[in-house]
């Protein structure tokens, strides 16, 4: 495709997503690059391979995607060097929580994702109290279900698990209930 | 946009440029007068309304610029249930931003009934303790301004002949929003059980009006920006209106901390902190007060004076009391097929039967009941659940793909009656950023408003279930202490010694300062406020202009006989 094209396309984007990418950029530096690269920017890969288990096990694979597949460790990382930043020691605290947790459980075990998953759900249940926890659950939903363009939801998996359509132009009958009474 | 010296004796500064701000500004404005509009917050995308989105990750996130609602952290405020305790931080907040609350509201625009402006009077069975009073004003005497502001705003919704709905001179501009799933699960129950449902009247317009785009039913409406400029707030309505005469100045990031009166008593201005916290004066002939309930009581209270020790429009001590949220009460239920609800605007259908107080069920007041279930892919994420399910594991995603537009949810909007022991008023310890005392809310309500919504959470099982629910749950009822519907907090009276301003929303005390919001409620309706917030600026705005014009007449006769 040619550049014009290519520039005509990603403008026809924007407008249709009312998310003006060049909007996000002025007002958000760097957030439309760190979340468009595929490169880490908070974790090291040992790092991001752990809480990638995590996140599969809050919404696993099954016959549809779950977090693994909408890259929400990918969105997680985005979120640590821009809006969550404040959340950066959480996570490196946490990293050896869910180390000395697994360890205590299953000491002959090298790390976490190393685990079966029957084992990886033992380690998070005694674990699902604490505040890491509960801040990788919730990072993690946020990613299933943001918009793409910020690192998560990689092509839009969380929102067909939820059947959201995100075409933001609709007619009625919306759903079975008005559609039944539009038929009396 | 005309600009003014900060020396130049403007006409009117107007403080705040939401529902009644905004009406003022176009009012006065349009009729020749020359106004400078002071808002708290930044421009949003004024003007540019197709940039608002519906990113979820960035609205929580927004910088303070950017921001649509106030934030607790910066706009601080404290809360204590009675005034035996001290106040801990508070959550209320309220639309910061050109257009104010209307930027980002569902829209719900329900006029008082006729009795809901003589409840003191009408209905003996108001229990006792309760600041309840009739207004000043008879519905008949602001009926023509709800239908002007209807037209000059743009309200959707369809005239009804009935003893449960407000009675209209004419009908609405433009038709109803298309029926939800919610809607028509209300009739089914409402055939069923007898009851009425009405389509609600909304600032959202459903045909092209005014130059504006039909609601295109994007859906995750309300607490977002609207991208076509369907929704009817105050920044796509009246206030290019208003800078189209080239008049009026909206001046944003302006946080008036003081209406400044001369030796005499009469307001010359007001002095606000501007976005680089530097205090600017602003000289104008008048003053009309339209920061919302809340923060116009607040600014009254600060702006102390050797002449008003108590703070301006005092004298009665009655500036912050009486203030009204608004209850709701919130049941949710499933259902077999899906709703998707997220679709189109946040509530179509209202149940009405219950808006009329009846003795026999044990309390005072009603309340209207709204179909909903909107919940945006965050919201049923994170905490949308019904209750049980499981919150992460393969429970938790079967349970997001099952439930996931199934779900139903009615909000009924409340009686809450006027108390005189809860009141705004600053906290004498914590401070804002600004250095300037924090609004402190008291707040408990009177035994009989729990009565009332236990009756509507039970009302709201029983349709839920007669339209044929697979689950209802029904969180204990809470009691609105914050919050966007607030009022009150100046009534309007004909006694100065127990109300702030006067029918004309002049305050008793000061002859050039008028506050037009939702302060002069005198009782709180059933909830829903900004209908006839709208209506009380229209008609304000009339008896202001016609002030101002006799006093010009006078001046130029007195003039003519001096010479």
């Amino acid at each position: 495709m040619s550049t014009l094209g290519k520039s005509r396309r990603s403008f026809l984007i924007a407008s249709a997503t009312g998310l003006p990418a060049a909007w996000i950029a002025a007002n958000y530096p760097g957030i439309l690059a760190a979340a468009q690269s595929t490169g880490l920017t908070f974790f090291n890969d040992a790092q991001a391979a752990e809480i990638e288990a995590v996140t599969a096990q809050i919404i696993p694979s099954d016959a549809t995607p779950g977090a693994r597949e909408a890259h929400c460790v990918n969105f997680i990382d985005k979120a640590l060097t821009t809006f969550s930043q404040n959340d950066q020691a959480a996570y490196t605290q946490g990293l050896q929580d869910l180390q000395a947790k697994t360890k205590e459980l299953y000491p002959d075990a090298a790390k976490f994702s190393a685990l079966t998953s029957e084992q990886q759900i033992k380690v998070l249940t005694a674990m699902e109290k604490t505040p890491f926890f509960r801040t990788v659950r919730t990072h993690t939903v946020l990613g299933f279900f943001s918009r793409p363009v910020h690192g998560g939801n990689y092509d839009k998996v969380g929102w067909k698990l939820i059947a959201y359509d995100d075409s933001l132009n609709f007619k009625p009958p919306f759903g079975y209930y008005d559609a039944q009474e539009m038929k009396r | 946009m005309k600009t003014y010296s900060t020396s130049t004796e403007v006409d009117y500064v107007v403080i705040g440029s939401g529902a009644a701000g905004g009406i003022m500004a176009k009012q006065l404005s349009v009729a020749g007068f020359s106004v400078v509009v002071l808002e708290q917050g930044g421009w949003g995308k004024y003007g540019k309304e197709h940039e608002y989105n519906k990113d979820e990750w960035l609205a929580r996130n927004e910088n303070d610029e950017d921001r649509l609602m106030s934030d607790p952290k910066l706009q601080v405020n404290t809360f204590r249930p009675n005034d035996k305790v001290k106040a801990v931080p508070g959550s209320h907040s309220y639309g910061r931003v050109v257009g104010g609350g209307t930027v980002t509201y569902g829209g719900s625009m329900w006029r008082h009934l006729p009795y809901e402006f003589r409840e003191a009077t009408y209905d003996p069975t108001i229990p006792s303790g309760t600041a309840m009073a009739d207004w000043p004003i008879a519905y008949e005497e602001l009926e023509p301004y709800y239908t002007q502001a209807e037209w000059e705003m743009g309200i959707s919704g369809q005239r009804v002949n009935s003893p449960f709905f407000a009675p209209m001179s004419k009908d609405y501009p433009v038709p109803p929003v298309p029926l939800k799933s919610s809607g028509a699960l209300f009739h089914t129950a409402a055939a069923k059980l007898g009851l009425t449902v009405i389509p609600g009247p909304l600032a959202i317009i459903t045909k092209p009006y005014m130059g504006r785009a039909a609601c295109v039913n994007c859906g995750i409406c309300s607490g977002f920006g609207c991208q076509v400029k369907a929704r009817s707030s105050s920044a796509v309505t009246v206030l290019p209106i208003a800078e189209k005469t080239g008049r009026c100045e909206i001046r944003v990031r302006s946080y008036v901390r003081e209406i400044s009166v001369d030796n005499s008593g009469r307001v010359t201005g007001v002095i606000y902190f501007d976005a680089q916290k530097r205090e600017v004066r602003q000289k104008a002939k008048a003053v009309i007060l339209s920061a919302n309930a809340s923060e116009s009581a607040r600014l009254l209270l600060m702006s102390k004076s050797a002449r008003f020790p108590d703070g301006l429009a005092n004298s009665s001590g009655m500036v912050g009391r009486h203030v009204m949220f608004g209850n709701t009460v919130s049941v949710n239920a499933l259902f077999e097929h899906p709703l998707n609800e997220y679709k189109g605007v946040i509530s179509g259908a209202g149940i009405v039967d219950f808006v009329p107080s009846d003795p026999k069920r044990g309390f005072y007041g009603g309340g209207r009941m709204t179909a909903r279930g909107y919940q945006t892919p965050f919201d049923l994420g994170l905490n949308g659940l019904s209750p049980g399910a499981p919150s992460w594991g393969a429970g938790y995603k079967k349970a997001l793909r099952e439930e996931a537009n199934h779900r139903m949810n009615i909000t009924s909007f409340v009686t809450q009656l006027p108390l005189e022991s809860n009141r705004v008023d600053l906290d004498p310890d914590v401070k804002d950023a600004w250095g300037l005392p924090a609004m402190r809310i008291t707040f408990t309500g009177h035994e009989n408003d729990k009565k009332v919504m236990e009756f509507f959470r039970q009302k709201s099982m029983d349709i839920l279930e007669a339209a044929g629910a697979t689950k209802v749950w029904a969180p204990p009822v809470r009691e609105a202490n914050s919050g966007a519907h607030n009022r009150g907090t100046c009534r309007m009276g004909n006694d100065p010694k127990t109300s702030v301003v006067d029918k004309f929303h002049r305050a008793h005390d000061v002859p050039n300062l008028y506050v037009v919001d939702g302060s002069s409620f005198v009782t709180g309706g059933r909830n829903h406020p900004t209908m006839t917030i709208d209506a009380l600026a229209f008609r304000a705005s009339d008896h202001i202009i016609r002030d101002a014009k006799n006093a010009k007449a006078t001046s130029r006769r007195s003039n003519a006989s001096g010479t």
